[in-house]
C-alpha cells in the first residue's frame, strides 16, 4: 500500500475518530467530580409527577399521630401505675371523661357560667372539672338531673390551686372577670417567667392532676406580700360548643 | 284600674325573660355583655300595672334569675325597688311613652342593677376590689346599661302598646 501523500491530515482524522470518546470521558469525569449533579437534577425533573403528594404526607403525619397517641397511652398507664403506688387520686385517665354540649353560655357579664346539656343522670357532681379544647375551663357549680351549671375559671372570686411545672412551684389562680386571671404565688421568689405553662397540681385531689390551664403573660414582682402574675387561659369558653366533664 | 296581672297571657310573657337570659344571643351584646332582659320586661309591666304589681314582678323575676345564675350575688333587691319606682312613675302625671324617656328609664334601671351587683361583689371581696375586678365591673355595668337603653325604646314601646290596649286605664 502506498503511503499517504499527506501524513498530517491522517493524524487529524484519527483524532477526529477518537474525539467522541474523549468527550465521553470528559463528561464522565465531570459527572464524577460534580457528584452526579446533572443526573440527579435530570432524575428529579423526570420523576416529578411521581413524587409523594399531600396524601402520602398525610399518611406519614397520621402514622406519627398514631405513634404519639400510643406512646401517650403507654405513658398514661405508666403514670397511673405510679400514682397508684403513691396512693394519689386516680385521675388523668380519659376513661372518666363525659362529653356534654354547651346549651347556654355567658362568658362575659355579671355571671360567668356555662349550662351543659347533661347532668346528674350522667354522673355529674358539683366540683367536677370541665375541660375544653386547650385545657381546664371551669368546675361544675350545681347539677340538675339533665343539666349542669359550670362556674368558669374567669368568674370573679373563683379560686383554684395551680402548679408551675418548670419552676416546680404552687400558686393560687383567681378569676377577675376578664379572660386574664391573676396568679398569686406563695413563695416570694417563684422563679417564673412569661411564657411558663400553668397546670393543675400533680398531687391535686380536688381537680384532675396535670391538666393544662394557661400561660403566664406577665409578672409583677413588686406585688406584696408575694409576686403575682397575669395568666392567659388556653381554652376559650366563648368558642366552645362541647366540653368534657371529668367525673369522679 | 289596670289589671294586667289578671291576664294569663301577659303573665306568661314573663317566661320570655329567663329564656332570653339563657339564650343570650351573641349578636345583641356589647363586648359580649347582653342587655338586662328582666328590666326590658319589668319597665312596661310596672308602668302599666302599678307599684305593688311592679314590685311583686321584680321580686318574682329576681328569684327566677337568681336561680338561673351562680350564687353569691342577688338581683332581687334592685329589681324589687325598680318595679316599685317605675310603678309609681306610671301612676303619676302623664303616661310615659316617649322613646327617649323609656330609654332613659331603662338605662337608669340598668345602672342601678349593675351598682347593686357591684356593691355585693365588693362586700363579698371584703370591702376592696383589685384593679382588674374594678375594670371588669365598670365595663360590664356600662356595656349592659348602654345596650339596655338602646333596646328599650323599641321593645318597651311595643309592650306598652300591647298591654295598654289590653288593659286601658
Amino acid at each position: 500500500m502506498a503511503p499517504s501523500p499527506r501524513p498530517g491530515k491522517s493524524r487529524w482524522r484519527a483524532f477526529g475518530q477518537l474525539g467522541p470518546w474523549l468527550l465521553l470521558v470528559a463528561g464522565l469525569l465531570l459527572v464524577r467530580f460534580s457528584k452526579g449533579a446533572g443526573f440527579a437534577d435530570a432524575y428529579a425533573l423526570i420523576t416529578r409527577p411521581f413524587w409523594p403528594g399531600p396524601a402520602q404526607r398525610e399518611w406519614i403525619v397520621s402514622a406519627q399521630t398514631v405513634e404519639d397517641r400510643s406512646r401517650l397511652q403507654l405513658l398514661e398507664q405508666d403514670n397511673l401505675r405510679l400514682r397508684d403506688l403513691l396512693e394519689l387520686q386516680r385521675n388523668g385517665s380519659r376513661q372518666d371523661d363525659v362529653g356534654a354540649p354547651v346549651i347556654s353560655r355567658s362568658p362575659r357579664g355579671w355571671w360567668q357560667q356555662l349550662e351543659l346539656g347533661k347532668g346528674g343522670l350522667q354522673g355529674f357532681q358539683a366540683g367536677d372539672a370541665v375541660l375544653g379544647p386547650g385545657g381546664l375551663v371551669g368546675r361544675i357549680a350545681s347539677v340538675t338531673p339533665a343539666t349542669a351549671r359550670v362556674r368558669l375559671l374567669t368568674a370573679p372570686g373563683h379560686e383554684i390551686g395551680v402548679w408551675l411545672p418548670r419552676s416546680r412551684s404552687h400558686g393560687l389562680l383567681v378569676g377577675r372577670g376578664s379572660s386574664r386571671l391573676t396568679l398569686q404565688f406563695i413563695d416570694k421568689d417563684p422563679n417564673v417567667s412569661p411564657g411558663d405553662l400553668v397546670t393543675t397540681s400533680p398531687a391535686s385531689t380536688l381537680l384532675p392532676p396535670n391538666v393544662v390551664v394557661g400561660v403566664i403573660q406577665s409578672l409583677n414582682e413588686q406585688a406584696v406580700p408575694a409576686p403575682t402574675a397575669i395568666i392567659q387561659l388556653i381554652a376559650s369558653p366563648e368558642a366552645i360548643d362541647w366540653v368534657q366533664v371529668r367525673t369522679r | 284600674m289596670a289589671r294586667l296581672h289578671r291576664q294569663p297571657i301577659c303573665v306568661a310573657s314573663s317566661l320570655l325573660v329567663p329564656l332570653l337570659v339563657m339564650g343570650s344571643p351573641e349578636w345583641i351584646s356589647i363586648d359580649g355583655v347582653g342587655p338586662a332582659w328582666a328590666l326590658l320586661w319589668l319597665l312596661p309591666w310596672a308602668l302599666t300595672d302599678g307599684p305593688i304589681s311592679g314590685a311583686f314582678a321584680g321580686l318574682a323575676l329576681g328569684l327566677i334569675l337568681d336561680g338561673l345564675s351562680l350564687g353569691g350575688v342577688t338581683q332581687v333587691p334592685a329589681l324589687l325597688a325598680l318595679g316599685w319606682w317605675w310603678g309609681r312613675l306610671g301612676r303619676r302625671g302623664k303616661q310615659i311613652q316617649r322613646s327617649l324617656n323609656l330609654g332613659l328609664l331603662a338605662w337608669l334601671g340598668s345602672v342601678g342593677l349593675g351598682l347593686s351587683v357591684l356593691l355585693q361583689v365588693l362586700i363579698r371581696e371584703g370591702g376592696s376590689l383589685d384593679a382588674f375586678t374594678q375594670s371588669w365591673g365598670w365595663q360590664t355595668l356600662w356595656c349592659q346599661a348602654l345596650i339596655t337603653g338602646l333596646l328599650a325604646p323599641m321593645l318597651v314601646s311595643l309592650q306598652l302598646l300591647f298591654w295598654r290596649r289590653r288593659v286601658p286605664s
